[in-house]
């Protein structure tokens, strides 16, 4: 395959961002760019943890505390703060599973979705709290038990049955998430569930300002909350939809051909315009929707497996993905046909150079997770003798694009290992074959430089885990450790 | 790192309540001074009623105005009473956005005023409804003469409790 790299349109630079390959640098020269990075994950922390102290300042902000002189206004009060906490943590999940490019590059796609996850049961726990506190307390207040005084609510106050189903909607959304519960479905059902969210945060809404004393017509509170729910609002309608329909409309992106690079695994060349905005993402995963019957709603992420390559004049090119039949989506994909039209979303992740944060870097793949590392060899940065790759499979023919990594090793100056064979089934947190294992053999032994190299780690879960283990074993701090889940 | 996130993000959030607290604070001052004016108004006002102060609730107490609440009159005097005009307070009633009590002014055994000696102001937008509704409550009850009106859209808490307050004080007047 072709793997020139094509100049941009009109300027007659190479199809590469700035800051491509280049055979020798200065040493340390992506100190600053971790430095920068830390600070931008440091800033989104203090960020977050200060909405949730502005949530309960809007409150503190009208006399909240001051007021509090009963009981039962004291449980309408504690009430109220659960109510405002929880509503902070639910826009703060938006932002999260929004695809922002700033919260992506500072902590990646899976860090973020992990945050995301992590915020689940508190914020339910405090709409909950909210909606009990709120019972009990208006109830004391009228001297009527939290149940007739939540009927009361339902029948009486405006808005306050939307405010209801919400509350149902984000108990169905949580369970559904759980670990235990998510297994039993398929993703489709949980997807379809998840989306409810937006309708869970557009019914709550009404009550927050129209029963929510506290953002009554004309305070400095219901301005602050109506803008930071329109901003999330507007993130989300930006990075989702509008974003990704352009992207789709600028790349015109149709499937090429389909080829076979071994039993069940294949290449997908699309061809499309304008690629060179997409070149220098190796490793970086895009989502692709295949518009055919039956497969068009199916998101499906992959990284690209090879740079993007000039096929004509004006940014015409042609692209890559690697795919392996893991499940019933990707089966499918064997099977498209030339000329589908192809929707494209991204590119997501940190699973490129822009996580580097030393001039060594070692990359581990196994299986088809060796293919993002084909990408990410191609243009991250690296003097010859810097570089180390090790692929691991159970035989040669499960090293997918193994020649091509070859090759690229060779033209750019990297140290290749091949570790194939089966697993050792006595010891299940070795990430090595069965013989290298039994030999005694450990990751410096092959990276004796590890210590102070970047570390990208792409392949099964559990494998990946214990690669992640040996590494952090040989002295690895946890700030070079670069991994992406592709099964998920 | 880490450490200098949680640090700044600790100190963020507590310079964001404290300042939060702060006006907070100066809010509930001037509340509690608009609060101590219109109980002096209420306090006067009542005194040349002459209605026993029984009966009062605890959070009339809390407010200040124990000598003007208590349903009007002895109802052995208030027949009499009724022709002979004067003003009558109606119950104070509790709701889950703070308590509300009004007082009718009868010449003649005609209703001439309703004046709302108490209303709902638990939270700032109780306190708002509260400013819209009892206007149009009290238009409607000099219409009508009597409880029996319309509530007020948006505002069916205050509303309800406004005219509970308001039959009881007519009992008292014996209209």
């Amino acid at each position: 395959m072709n793997t020139q790299l094509l100049p941009s349109p009109g300027t007659g630079t190479p199809m590469r961002p700035a800051h491509g390959p280049a055979p020798v640098r200065e040493a340390g020269r992506f100190a600053g760019q971790h430095r920068r990075r830390l600070l931008r994950a440091d800033v989104l922390t203090v960020t977050a943890w200060s909405s949730l102290a502005a949530s309960v300042a809007l409150w503190l902000a009208d006399g909240g505390l001051t007021a509090v002189s009963s009981p039962a206004g004291m449980v309408t009060a504690l009430g109220i703060v659960a109510g405002l906490a929880g509503m902070d943590l639910v826009l703060l999940m938006l932002l999260l599973a929004a695809r922002i490019p700033f919260i992506d590059g500072a902590v990646g796609h899976d860090r973020a979705l992990e945050f995301h996850r992590k915020l689940g049961k508190p914020s339910l726990y405090l709409l909950l709290a909210h909606g009990l506190l709120i019972a009990v307390g208006y109830g004391m207040a009228e001297g009527l038990d939290p149940v007739s005084e939540a009927v009361a609510l339902w029948v009486l106050v405006p808005d306050m049955w939307l405010a209801f189903i919400s509350l149902a909607l984000f108990i169905a959304i949580v369970v559904t998430s759980l670990v235990a519960v998510r297994r039993r479905f398929p993703y489709e059902f949980w997807y379809a569930v998840h989306l409810l969210t937006y309708a869970a945060v557009l019914t709550s809404l009404p009550h927050q300002f129209s029963v929510g004393g506290l953002f009554a017509v004309g305070t400095g509170q219901r301005w602050y909350w109506l803008a930071i729910c329109i901003a999330t609002g507007a993130t989300l309608l930006y990075y989702r939809i509008i974003q990704p329909v352009r992207a789709t409309f600028r790349h015109q992106l149709t499937v090429e051909r389909v080829t076979s690079v071994a039993p069940g695994v294949v290449n997908i060349e699309m061809s499309g315009l304008q690629l060179g905005s997409l070149a220098g993402n190796g490793g970086r995963f895009f989502i692709w929707r295949f518009l055919a019957p039956g497969l068009w709603w199916h998101p499906h992420p992959f990284s690209l497996s090879a740079e993007p390559v000039r096929t004509g004049p004006d940014g015409h090119g042609r692209l890559r993905i690697t795919v392996r039949d893991l499940g019933r989506g990707s089966a499918q994909l064997l099977r498209l046909r030339r000329g589908t039209k192809v929707a494209v979303e991204g590119p997501y992740g940190l699973f490129s150079s822009a996580a580097r944060s030393k001039d060594q870097v070692v990359m581990i793949g196994a299986g088809i997770g060796i293919t993002p590392l084909r990408a990410l060899l191609e243009t991250t940065p690296f003097a010859p003798g810097q570089a180390t790759v090790l692929l691991r499979g159970h035989s040669n023919k499960e090293l997918y694009l193994g020649e091509e990594i070859l090759e690229l090793c060779r033209l750019r100056g990297a140290t290749l290992f091949h570790l194939t064979g089966g697993r050792d089934p006595g010891s299940p947190d070795s990430w090595l074959p069965a013989a290298e294992h039994r030999a005694g053999y450990a990751l410096a032994d092959y990276v004796p430089e590890i210590a102070s190299a970047d570390v990208y780690v792409c392949g099964p879960s559990r494998w990946a885990g214990n690669v992640l283990n040996a590494a952090r074993a040989g002295g690895v701090h946890e700030d070079q450790l670069h991994h992406e889940r592709f099964d998920w | 790192m880490r450490i200098r996130a949680a640090v700044s993000a600790a100190l963020a959030s507590a310079g964001i309540l404290l300042v939060g607290w702060q006006s907070g604070v100066h809010v509930a001052d001037t509340r509690s001074a608009v609060a101590a004016a219109a109980a002096g108004n209420q306090a006067s006002g009542t005194g040349t009623t002459g209605t026993s102060g029984a009966a009062s609730s605890e959070s009339a107490a809390s407010s200040g105005t124990t000598g003007s609440s208590g349903t009007a009159g002895a109802s052995g005097a208030a027949g009499a009473a009724a022709k002979a005009g004067g003003t009558y307070d109606g119950d104070v009633v509790q709701t889950r956005f703070g308590t509300v009590q009004v007082q009718i002014t009868v010449k003649a055994g005609e209703i001439t005023d309703v004046t709302a000696l108490k209303l709902t102001d638990a939270e700032g937008r109780s306190a708002q409804i509260s400013n819209y509704a009892a206007p149009v409550l009290r238009d409607e009850v000099l219409q009508a003469q009597s409880a029996d009106v319309q509530t007020v859209g948006g505002a069916t808490v205050t509303s309800d409790a406004y005219l509970t307050s308001l039959q009881a004080a007519l009992d008292a007047a014996n209209l």
